[in-house]
């Protein structure tokens, strides 16, 4: 009969405090199995946005970036700067960090390059000198600098005397960056919203829970249960459903990818641009189901002190 | 093995629980605590359980001042106390086994030594035929056995009692008290509050009699059996010894 009886305890594992807290966490979720798939839907689809934006956030960043590639910064020399000094000049402004290459042309060049290029060349027979400055053309490194660094290259080169005009055309990727900080904005707050709402689903969901299993506790209070060995079951639901809805959002959020892709590849060739919208990287997905993983344990702890500091038996109450 | 002095428990002010509770348990007793119900019986075992604490007054259990003892070892101070309730607090969930087990889980034991322990405290309380069956298919008195088997199943030193039997019929009552005897008689100190008269006018050990929050009758040293005598187990009997004496004080007017 005694063996009969030891046969019961088995698995060996749940009769030890982490296994029962494991055995506690999957056994709720397998018993109110609707409840729980519902609630962990909720959660991947109200974490999806967030993982979406956090997914395509390198990727605008990538296109507000590649679209200052190219972009070019014309600087006309004073007139009495002659071509040797000149050359000079751009080899020095080479040499700075935020500066990938320098190319001069020579006063001769550009008035050759005018003929050439225009119908102006009789006109500029006509006046017997050559009214072209020399030029320096800088390509700025747009790898690591934004837009108003490479407004600030082009204000200091101004200042300088050797020069006598800056020019360059940064007002769309202006435009297009004030764009990109606004969707990242809308979407940052956007994502916030979502992010609190999946917390306070995980702290309904786990409050919930803890007031079904109100008497375990109180029992296991009674019995010389520690605060770890309550709370610990409590926090690893918590995680659970953090990482099951961070799973799910990841998923959610790398279809929609695969489903938007091919429209964004479209418009991206009618701007010649080489933009493309990438499936999240393996980091990437690491970084979701850590966070998750994280807000789920956050949303059970903010559960538990008010559960576990409330828990009397009423017949010990006087 | 329990002291109180002076110990009061206010819970609204000026309205006591207990007011002004002095006593002495000796280890290995058997006391009644008595008195109708809001006389503060349960509130006198919360105390002694530690989950509440007192108002004014010190209370030591073993050589535990609780005055001195910090948060975090009140668990471990629970674990060496077995508690029975009326109501049993059987957890629905889980069959026989795992109830008893529960307390052993808590306190960390091996697995081998859970299976052991179990099947020696259902067997105890005649029960390990049951182990698979959910605590709702059992009797009333066969959940307060499993309640029992959960209390004692750690071997603790320090049994309370709160109305165990106030559910049960006169027949199963006995039954439970001849069980705690037992425990009794192996050297548990027993702490049982109760209102049966009928069980009070059967069993005659001392008893500790509280009226609105005091003692009203201080200890009663009722001619009493030993309780090895009252125990039918042959086995129970060889572990008789002498009983502690038990002695009390009621300081409240």
């Amino acid at each position: 009969m005694i063996e009969k009886a030891s046969a019961v305890a088995e698995p060996g594992w749940v009769y030890t405090r982490r296994g029962y807290a494991i055995a506690r966490c999957f056994g709720q979720l397998s018993e109110h199995k609707l409840a729980s798939i519902c609630t962990l839907m909720v959660l991947g689809i109200t974490l999806a946005l967030p993982v979406m934006l956090f997914f395509s956030s390198s990727t605008l960043q990538a296109f507000a970036s590649r679209s200052m590639q190219g972009e070019t910064i014309s600087v006309f020399l004073a007139p009495e700067i002659d071509d040797l000094h000149g050359a000079e000049l751009a080899l020095s402004w080479q040499a700075r960090a935020d500066v990938l290459e320098t190319d001069f042309i020579p006063k001769e060049e550009a008035l050759r390059a005018l003929e050439q290029n225009s119908q102006l060349s009789e006109a500029i027979s006509a006046l017997g000198t050559n009214p072209l400055p020399g030029t320096i053309v800088l390509y700025p490194d747009l790898t690591e600098h934004d837009s108003d660094q490479m407004q600030q290259l082009a204000e200091f080169i101004s200042a300088l005397p050797q020069v006598d005009k800056v020019q360059m055309d940064l007002q769309w990727v202006h435009r297009l960056q004030a764009i990109v900080t606004l969707v990242k904005w809308i979407g940052g707050l956007l994502a916030l919203f979502l992010t609190l709402t999946a917390l306070l689903v995980i702290a309904n969901t786990i409050r919930l829970e803890m007031s079904r299993r109100r008497s375990e506790l109180a029992v296991a209070r009674l019995l010389g249960a520690s605060a770890g060995f309550t709370r610990f079951p409590v926090l690893l639901s918590g995680a659970v459903y953090g990482l099951i809805g961070g799973t799910l959002a990841c998923i959610m959020a790398a279809l929609a990818v695969l489903v938007i892709r091919q429209a964004i590849n479209d418009l991206s060739s009618l701007y010649d641009s080489s933009f493309t919208m990438n499936l999240p990287t393996l980091s990437q997905i690491f970084i979701v189901l850590g966070g998750s993983m994280i807000l789920g344990l956050i949303g059970a702890g903010s559960s538990i002190y008010r559960s576990t500091h409330e828990l009397t038996l009423p017949d010990l109450k006087p | 093995m329990i002291e109180f002095q002076n110990v009061s428990l206010e819970y609204q002010p000026g309205r006591f629980a207990l007011h002004d509770v002095s006593f002495t348990l000796d280890p290995g007793s058997f006391t009644f605590i008595t008195g109708h119900s809001g006389a503060g019986k349960s509130s006198l075992l919360s105390l002694i359980a530690r989950l509440t604490r007192p108002s004014q007054g010190e209370i030591t259990v073993g050589n535990i001042a609780y005055s001195q003892l910090p948060v975090h070892k009140e668990p471990a101070l629970r674990r060496q106390m077995g508690i029975i309730f009326q109501d049993n607090q059987l957890l629905h969930d889980r069959n026989v086994f795992d109830n008893v087990a529960f307390p052993l889980i808590i306190g960390g034991y091996r697995h081998a030594d859970i299976k052991t322990r179990v099947s020696a405290a259902l067997t105890r309380v005649g029960l390990i035929e049951k182990a698979a069956e959910q605590p709702l298919s059992l009797s009333g008195g066969e959940q307060q056995r499993v309640g029992i088997a959960r209390a004692v199943v750690a071997r603790p030193k320090l049994l309370l009692a709160d109305e165990p039997t106030g559910n049960l019929d006169s027949r199963i009552s006995a039954e439970i008290m001849q069980l705690l005897q037992h425990f009794n008689a192996s050297g548990v100190t027993v702490l049982f509050a109760t209102h049966d008269q009928a069980l009070l006018d059967k069993f005659h050990f001392p008893r500790m009699q509280l009226h609105k929050g005091t003692l009203s009758v201080g200890m009663e040293n009722e001619p009493r059996q030993s309780p090895a005598k009252q125990v039918s187990d042959a086995n129970t009997r060889k572990l008789r010894r002498p009983r502690p004496k038990t002695t009390a004080v009621s300081n409240a007017q």
